[in-house]
């Protein structure tokens, strides 16, 4: 068995080594990211068999927990692992040809900084180095979102920037406030110590996490920075951003509430925020004219979905979520790619000037279809799988709270039903503006196709057999419920 | 023959044909016939065969649940209605739709929506039967959508609508499931019987928004007349044939396969009656649409109002739970499959000759150009009507029997106050496209190629076949019945033998082709006929120019003006005032997102100052 570290270590030594590659030939940095996230998705998903029996605790340095600074590689984490490598690799081919100015060796470096800060995330097992890879995430993205170096990109930065920095800060007192509490920054180890302790004062502390997270979880209130961010960006970031980062912040508001404090009261909280954010999400990507914006809005009423399911607290509900994080993460990244060559074309992100693509572009034009259809959450695709099974949990619960809260939350995806649609229509059925231009440098390079076409492959395979990635989603869920079990990994006897 | 070769057969036709469109249009279009043909073919084969044979789990563990399909009398009845109808649609398509853009793309979705339909009746357990209806509900929007213009909106307004539908369809679903821990279709029927009723009501209400807005019940039926009237004529026929009557499949299946007809029955007090509402809805959705339908000018729109109207005969049938009723309503289902598929084929016919024209006002005289045509409207508004010697009337018979035997004069007289509806509106569709004088424009009409021919043809034999030998459908009904515990009726080849409602279409015959005779033989021994051309016609006692005066144009003028401030779709006049408001409201909210970086840093720090509110207030943790 490899080590879960080399996740880390070896894209982070492959990122450090492009400028050097660089060197020698212009051509290779480009290809490293595409060598380290596939270096990744090996490695993931060899892991994964592992951490089903048990999660892997990896030490440094020699020192046991709760002294020394460790990996846990426990079911969810590998999934997710393994979800960013297969979405990083899969970005990173079209990457290749996609990003064609700027600084290409900077956004080669970032990108895989990115990636590693989101596989740390899900990785790690103490508190504090989560906020470390939170902030590698964080920071590469800020830059990354300001790439083009335009005024729209730079100043959607500057705004991402200054929210995630007070997000980030806010972290940092919650940390502080933990620490100076427990005097130990090992999750498990708090988790173990949390009930010995007054509430007001770790309440303060879990307020401050879960607002410094949820600015990166895309929750409302918190997201104001999303729409900018995640529609000036290349549309390969984007992919990421709205893929992979979100969910990484909301996987850590997933395990500090669920692991570390193991506060179940604030559950039902958190579902009105996520039914909250769906609506608020679905109702603003109702209107919009530039396609990245509404995917970006799209994106938010997801997350709300996936609040919302995590809030449930019952295995299915879990299950629910993640499945739906790895089923958005396909669907949304498909979308983002496919539309990105779509502007390159048309030279336009208004949704209007990309009626009639679906003859121009026949292959982009049915893989978004694809995307789209996952997402409202029609059969055969991966997006109902995930949808069915967060709706069977809500109705399992058999709370009346609940059921209220999915009866609201079904509205959002009629209204998701109704813009994505739409936007179907309007590629097949509506003829192509008169002036659009047919620009050449739009045609579709072979590195492009293969991402998206085997995202779509992806998103009807495992529609049609869920059992794929639902045999991993009991432990993942597991993974998050059973803190005690969690605990005595790390700790060991 | 298993459900799985069927299922298989459809869906690797959709696919074939799709991929056969970008090798040559022969090979689609013979591939695409071949499929629907041969989909025919094996489900008669199967006739007969039920039992555990067919009972086949074909997905072990989906999400850890089981996936079945299963072949049953209910199954194989709606299954082979489907293929017939959908058959009929291709064969017309070859010609109607020749030398239009993405043909592939049509043949392949055609036969998808025709699999979808498929798979929901011979799913065996619930969460297939979801999956087939979404996959058919999607197809169907992209159908829709072909035509472009306004279909485009057409399509949205029905898959929006079909959306709500299947989000109320999969709380109940799931319901179900989170109750009893299965959703075989088997298993819930024994399962469900101890439940409150209460619960029941629930379920048959979550269920009944999906089928209700499939089947376009009042008041869920607003995308109907735009969506059958956009979409090309042969998907307009199975629309209206066959997609809108999974709803009905879906009432029988859930009414009295799994809920039983006993507990259906006690459902409710007194007025408050579940099926004593529900035969008032389809009261309601007779007689609304059918006078709606009168106004119309577009003849596709007029049908699919009548589309809507003719449903209401089927909920009254079904709703009340005899075996008369019941009987009744299955029949007339497939009856008006028949009927509105041959009027919906005769409309394109006309349209393709005429260069795409629907507009009642500005057809007339075809009846020369286009006998063949002609016959099958003439056949279709007989059937629709209720003629005897048509498959239209032995259903309408049973129907009425039963609200009269039932003790329901005012459904009674609501349902015939509807027939009156038809005729008066499908006498304006006949005299508009065929009667009347021939404009000049359509001298050179030629008749309907044969492949249009063909079809129409087929379904002017089905309605006489059926109509005046009503006892070989009938007895799959009664197959159908005795699954479902209902008393068994007293069948025979031209009708029913004996009890309330006897009938002997073969006396009806007899009498008709007698009085035929009569009528004949004085006509010959009258004065000699002088046979004149279409042109020479008299108003007021004088000649009309040809050309000057169209008989057809403003037909029923008086009757409009008296009757259409009363028949406003006040329904779908609501929706559209609920979607705009939406949008307003949508609107607003967008205005959340300021684009200020301040704000949004203002919100932050609110919600956190809020979190700790909370808990200072309530102590949320």
């Amino acid at each position: 068995m490899v080590s879960p570290i080399l996740l880390i270590a070896v894209p982070l030594g492959l990122a450090f080594a492009i400028p050097v590659l660089g060197l020698a030939s212009k051509r290779v940095p480009r290809y490293v990211p595409v060598i380290a996230m596939l270096f990744n998705l090996v490695v993931s998903v060899s892991l994964l068999p592992h951490a089903l029996k048990a999660p892997i605790v990896v030490r440094t340095a020699g020192w046991a927990p709760p002294y020394s600074i460790h990996l846990v590689a426990g079911p969810l984490g590998v999934l997710l692992s393994s979800l960013i490598a297969l979405i990083g690799l899969l970005v990173a081919v079209y990457g290749i040809d996609y990003i064609r100015e700027g600084a290409k060796v900077k956004y080669q470096i970032l990108y895989i900084l990115m990636l590693v800060g989101a596989t740390g995330v899900v990785l790690t097992g103490d508190i504090f180095n989560l906020f470390v890879f939170f902030e590698v995430l964080c920071i590469s993205s800020y830059a990354l979102v300001a790439y083009r170096g335009d005024s729209t990109g730079v100043e959607a930065g500057a705004k991402y920037l200054i929210q995630g920095a007070i997000g980030s800060g806010l972290v940092l007192i919650g940390i502080g406030l933990v620490y100076g509490t427990f005097g130990t920054l090992t999750m498990a180890d708090i988790a173990a110590n949390v009930s010995s302790v007054g509430s007001f004062r770790l309440f303060v502390s879990l307020a401050f996490l879960i607002t410094g997270f949820g600015v990166e979880a895309a929750i409302f209130p918190l997201n104001g920075w999303l729409p900018d961010a995640h529609s000036s960006a290349p549309s390969s970031i984007s992919a990421i951003l709205s893929g992979i980062a979100i969910k990484a912040g909301l996987y850590a508001i997933a395990r500090v509430v669920y692991t570390v404090y193991g506060a179940s009261s604030i559950l039902p909280f958190l579902a009105v925020l996520g039914i909250v954010t769906l609506l608020i999400g679905e109702m603003c990507a109702f209107g919009q004219e530039d396609i990245k914006r509404l995917l970006a809005f799209s994106s938010i009423g997801q997350m709300g979905l996936i609040l919302f399911a995590l809030a449930l607290a019952s295995a299915t509900g879990i299950s629910g979520a993640v499945f739906l994080i790895v089923s958005h993460g396909l669907a949304k990244a498909l979308l983002f790619l496919a539309s990105g060559y779509m502007i390159y074309r048309t030279g336009s992100r208004d949704i209007s000037s990309l009626n009639g693509i679906g003859k121009r572009m026949p292959i982009m034009s049915l893989c978004f279809t694809v995307g789209a259809f996952s997402l409202i959450g029609l059969p055969p695709f991966v997006g109902f799988a995930s949808k069915f099974t967060i709706v069977r949990a809500v109705l399992g619960t058999g709370s009346t709270f609940f059921i209220t809260l999915l009866a609201i939350g079904l509205i959002g995806t009629v209204i998701e039903g109704a813009y994505f649609l739409r936007i179907v229509q309007g590629f097949y059925f509506k003829p192509a503006p008169e002036d659009s231009p047919e620009q050449t440098e739009g045609k579709v390079p072979f590195s492009a196709l293969v991402p998206v076409g085997l995202l779509a492959v992806l998103i009807l395979t495992i529609g049609l057999f869920p059992g794929i990635v639902g045999r991993v989603l009991g432990p993942a869920a597991d993974d998050l419920l059973d803190r005690t079990a969690y605990v005595q990994h790390v700790m060991g006897d | 023959m298993s459900p799985q070769a069927i299922l298989i057969t459809a869906f690797a036709g959709a696919g074939l044909v799709f991929l056969a469109g970008k090798v040559h249009s022969h090979l689609r279009d013979f591939l695409a016939v071949l499929s629907s043909l041969a989909l025919v073919g094996l489900i008669a084969w199967s006739h007969g065969q039920y039992g555990p044979d067919n009972e086949i789990v074909y997905v072990p563990d989906f999400l850890g649940m089981e996936l079945a399909l299963r072949l049953n009398p209910l199954a194989w009845f709606f299954a082979i209605y489907i293929a017939i109808i959908n058959a009929a649609s291709v064969v017309f398509s070859l010609s109607y739709m020749k030398g239009k853009e993405k043909l592939g793309f049509y043949y392949s979705m055609m036969l998808l929506v025709n699999a979808g339909m498929l798979g929901i009746v011979l799913s065996g357990d619930f969460l297939s039967f979801y999956i087939f209806w979404e996959i058919m509900s999607w197809s169907t929007y992209l159908l829709i959508s072909y035509r472009r213009g306004p279909a485009l909106h057409a399509g949205m307004k029905y898959i929006i609508m079909s959306l709500v539908g299947s989000c109320a369809m999969l709380v109940g679903i799931l319901s179900l499931y989170a109750q009893f821990g299965t959703l075989q279709i088997a298993e819930l029927g024994e399962a469900i019987a101890g439940s409150s009723s209460g619960y029941v009501l629930f379920i048959l209400m979550a269920m009944g928004i999906a089928f209700g807005v499939k089947f376009a019940i009042l008041p869920l039926h607003t995308w109907m007349p735009d969506a059958h009237s956009e979409a090309v004529s042969p998907f307009s026929a199975v629309l209206s044939g066959v997609l809108v009557r999974m709803g009905m499949y879906g009432f029988l299946l859930v009414m009295y396969s799994i809920v039983g007809l006993k507990t259906i029955l006690n459902l409710g007090a007194g007025f408050f009656n579940f099926h004593y509402i529900l035969s008032w809805l389809g009261a309601i959705t007779i007689v609304i649409p059918t006078f709606i339908a009168l106004l119309q000018n577009d003849a596709k729109k007029l049908l699919a109002w009548h589309g809507i109207g003719q449903g209401g005969y089927m909920i009254l049938g079904m709703a009340f739970g005899t075996s008369l009723g019941v009987a009744g309503g299955i029949f007339h289902t497939i009856n008006h499959g028949s009927y509105i598929a041959l009027l919906f084929l005769v409309v394109g016919a006309v349209e393709y000759r005429t260069g795409g024209v629907r507009d009642l006002n500005r057809l007339g005289g075809l009846i020369q150009r286009m006998p063949v045509a002609f016959f099958g409207c003439l056949v279709g508004i007989m059937g629709l009507i209720g003629m005897p010697l048509t498959n239209g009337f032995v259903s309408k018979w049973f129907i009425y029997k039963t609200l009269i035997t039932e003790g329901h004069p005012f459904l009674a007289f609501m349902a015939f106050v509807g027939t009156w509806g038809t005729i008066l509106s499908v006498y304006k569709l006949l005299h508009n496209m065929f009667l009347g004088q021939l404009p000049e424009k359509y001298k050179e009409v030629r008749k309907a190629p044969i492949s249009m021919q063909i079809p129409i043809l087929f379904f002017c034999f089905v309605i006489f076949l059926f109509g005046v030998l009503p006892g070989i459908p009938l007895r799959a009904i009664q197959g159908i019945q005795d699954t479902m515990g209902f008393a068994p009726l007293q069948l025979t080849m031209w009708g029913l033998a004996s009890g309330a409602g006897a009938l002997n279409m073969l006396n009806i015959c007899f009498a008709i082709v007698i009085a035929f005779a009569v009528v004949l033989l004085l006509m010959r021994l009258g004065a000699k006929p002088r046979r004149v051309p279409q042109e020479d016609s008299y108003a007021a006692g004088s000649s009309v120019p040809a050309g000057k005066y169209h008989h057809s144009v403003e037909f029923y003028n008086p009757l409009y003006q008296m009757i259409s401030p009363y028949l406003k779709d006040r329904v779908d006049q609501f929706y559209y005032w609920a979607a705009d408001k939406a949008q307003g409201v949508f609107e607003l909210t967008r205005r959340i997102y300021t684009g200020y970086a301040g704000t949004y840093v203002l919100y932050i720090i609110s919600f956190l100052a809020l979190l700790i509110f909370l808990q200072l207030a309530w102590e949320i943790w």
